[in-house]
């Protein structure tokens, strides 16, 4: 019996980055060889993982289906791994339209929910999806905010994200309960804060692979990767990935009046994260 | 008929061919009728599909139908919802349901589409919403006969080697797919009344013919792989089993999966190892696929 380990967060917000972190530390802190796909930490809401465990063809179900049966599908992975199963994560954590858990909380090992200044994530979402800046930020506040609607190719299933204030909750409020590892502590002390995460996840990690997995996943490195080998992520046509990876960055892209909208949505978890 | 199968069904079937055949018994009996509850305490019993201590299996969906299906993969039984509409009920009948009639009954079934090159048959495999329907429709409107969409079910026992046996000429698409085909969904069954999926009819163009298949290609979801095609080894070839077999794990459920690894070895040995490409995406890629078909059927 394996259970899991879910990577979670809002997008933009480092997921990616840990799970190359975790990809290498794994491997001994040794280079990732980016003209491959990573395979580490493969995203929950992956069609192919339904189908096989489900035997089913989750491509005729309605998306209220697929969601009841990502619990299920859950329970059964567990059941029939021995390893522990390492996921990328970006729906809310939250129940299936039948009242079930999205994370069932009998086979989570554990959790690590990054989390990012807003307006940074703003403004790489917009970056990412092609939106214009105000759209970002309407999309950061809206509610029923969901993604993977209508992927071209339906290699993913909805998420839902709900609002970034009401996404960051939810995973605080998780069952269990997740180490927090916020961006911006992350990018001033990654090998520390990559340790943590290890412990917390039960990554037997030497200095040595730390300080390894540090070096591989470096920003002007993935900049330098994605350049030579491309990598997609979902991003917009002709768009960089890793665009800039920079903390507080929003104050030379978004105008006072944007970044002030930002706060009135999410000040009351933005102050209780620090971020004003 | 349905790959080589003569079917009797209380169910319509409208998109089955009529059978052409011999005078053989029905091979394949459908009936309503009552399923039992969920299968417990089988060799397999899981939220939707159970297999119980005597060989039958029961998959069910809860909102569409209960299938039970015999040991032998003679015999469904369905025990429909209330209120569910045929199409939802053909639509989980023809996916898992005839995995489990294919895999009892010793064939072959592949998560891929077919289509007739010359005198030989060449199948695209891969996960779902890769673009394998998408594909055999596109090569369908090129002149290609399609021999099966989403499932190949191939008689690895056939004479003269491995033979796929046609399915039933229709191509399950999603309506942006045959938007972008020129097709409007006017007219077209649904899938499932709450899908924007369709199924379209291709029997002006169908091969009706079992054919050897000589081609099996992996359609990557890899961006990162090579272009062109990437022949991988016995080995390579077998690590991507999952993605290129239909339900494979139904076989451990059902306990066929020593018998269906080993078909499915010969049948790498026979095609010439598996084949993996780059889903293509574009018309320009569609035509470099459409130019590898003689290859692919050499």
């Amino acid at each position: 019996m394996g259970g899991f380990y879910w990577i979670s967060s809002y997008p933009k917000s480092g997921n990616t980055w840990m799970q190359l972190l975790l990809a290498s530390l794994m491997a001994g802190g040794m280079a990732l060889d980016f003209s491959k796909t990573i395979g580490f930490a493969g995203v929950v809401a992956a069609v192919s993982d339904m189908d096989l465990f489900m035997n089913v063809e989750s491509s005729d179900l309605t998306p209220a289906e697929q969601a009841d049966l990502r619990h299920d599908l859950a329970l059964v992975v567990a059941s029939e791994t021995a390893e522990p199963q390492f996921r990328k994560v970006h729906d809310w954590w939250g129940h299936t339209p039948a009242g079930r858990t999205l994370f069932p909380p009998e086979v989570t090992l554990g959790s690590v929910y990054l989390v990012r200044d807003p307006r940074d994530v703003a403004v790489s979402w917009a970056h990412h999806s092609g939106l214009e800046l105000d759209d970002s930020i309407a999309f950061l506040g809206r509610p029923g905010a969901v993604i993977g609607t209508a992927g071209r190719w339906r290699d993913q299933f909805e998420q839902r994200l709900g609002s970034w204030s009401g996404h960051v909750a939810s995973w605080l409020a998780a069952d269990p309960p997740p180490l927090l590892v916020q961006y911006e502590r992350l990018s001033a002390d990654t090998a520390g804060v990559l340790s943590q995460v290890a412990a917390h996840c039960g990554i037997d990690a030497s200095d040595g692979a730390v300080a390894g997995a540090v070096e591989a996943t470096g920003f002007d490195r993935l900049q330098q990767e994605e350049k030579t080998h491309g990598f997609y992520l979902g991003q917009r046509r002709n768009r960089k990935f890793f665009r800039r990876g920079i903390v507080g960055s929003w104050r030379d892209t978004l105008s006072a009046a944007q970044a002030d909208r930002v706060v009135q949505d999410h000040g009351l978890m933005m102050a209780r994260l620090g971020y004003i | 008929m349905l790959c080589g199968l003569r079917v009797r069904s209380d169910l319509p079937l409208p998109g089955l061919l009529p059978w052409s055949g011999d005078d053989r018994l029905v091979d394949l009996s459908i009936r309503l009728g009552e399923v039992p509850g969920r299968l417990r305490d089988g060799p397999a019993d899981y939220s939707l599909v159970q297999v119980a201590e005597d060989g039958r299996c029961r998959f069910a969906f809860p909102t569409v139908a209960a299938y039970l299906v015999s040991a032998d993969g003679r015999d469904i039984v369905i025990a429909p919802a209330n209120k569910v509409d045929d199409t939802a009920i053909r639509t989980f009948l023809f996916g898992t349901v005839l995995a489990i009639v294919f895999q009892r009954r010793g064939l072959l079934p592949l998560h891929a589409s077919c289509v007739r090159v010359g005198d030989k048959a060449v199948a695209f495999a891969g996960d779902s919403g890769i673009g394998k329907s998408t594909l055999a429709a596109i090569l369908w409107t090129r002149g290609y006969q399609p021999l099966a969409d989403d499932v190949t079910v191939v008689d690895t026992n056939a004479h003269g080697g491995p033979a796929v046996l046609p399915s039933f000429p229709r191509l399950k698409l999603w309506r942006d797919s045959l938007e972008h085909l020129g097709h409007r969904i006017e007219g077209l069954e649904m899938v499932r009344p709450s899908l924007d999926k369709y199924q379209l009819p291709v029997e002006e163009r169908f091969c009706p013919a079992p054919l050897p298949l000589a081609g099996l290609v992996h359609l990557e979801m890899n961006r990162k792989a090579p272009p062109g095609l990437n022949r991988l080894s016995a080995m390579q070839g077998l690590a991507r089993l999952n993605m290129v077999l239909y339900r494979p794990r139904l076989m451990l459920r059902l306990g066929t999966q020593t018998q269906q690894m080993g078909q499915f070895l010969r049948l790498l040995g026979v095609v010439g190892g598996l084949q993996a490409l780059r889903r293509p995406e574009t018309p320009g890629e569609w035509g470099e696929v459409e130019a590898l078909l003689p290859v692919l059927a050499g």
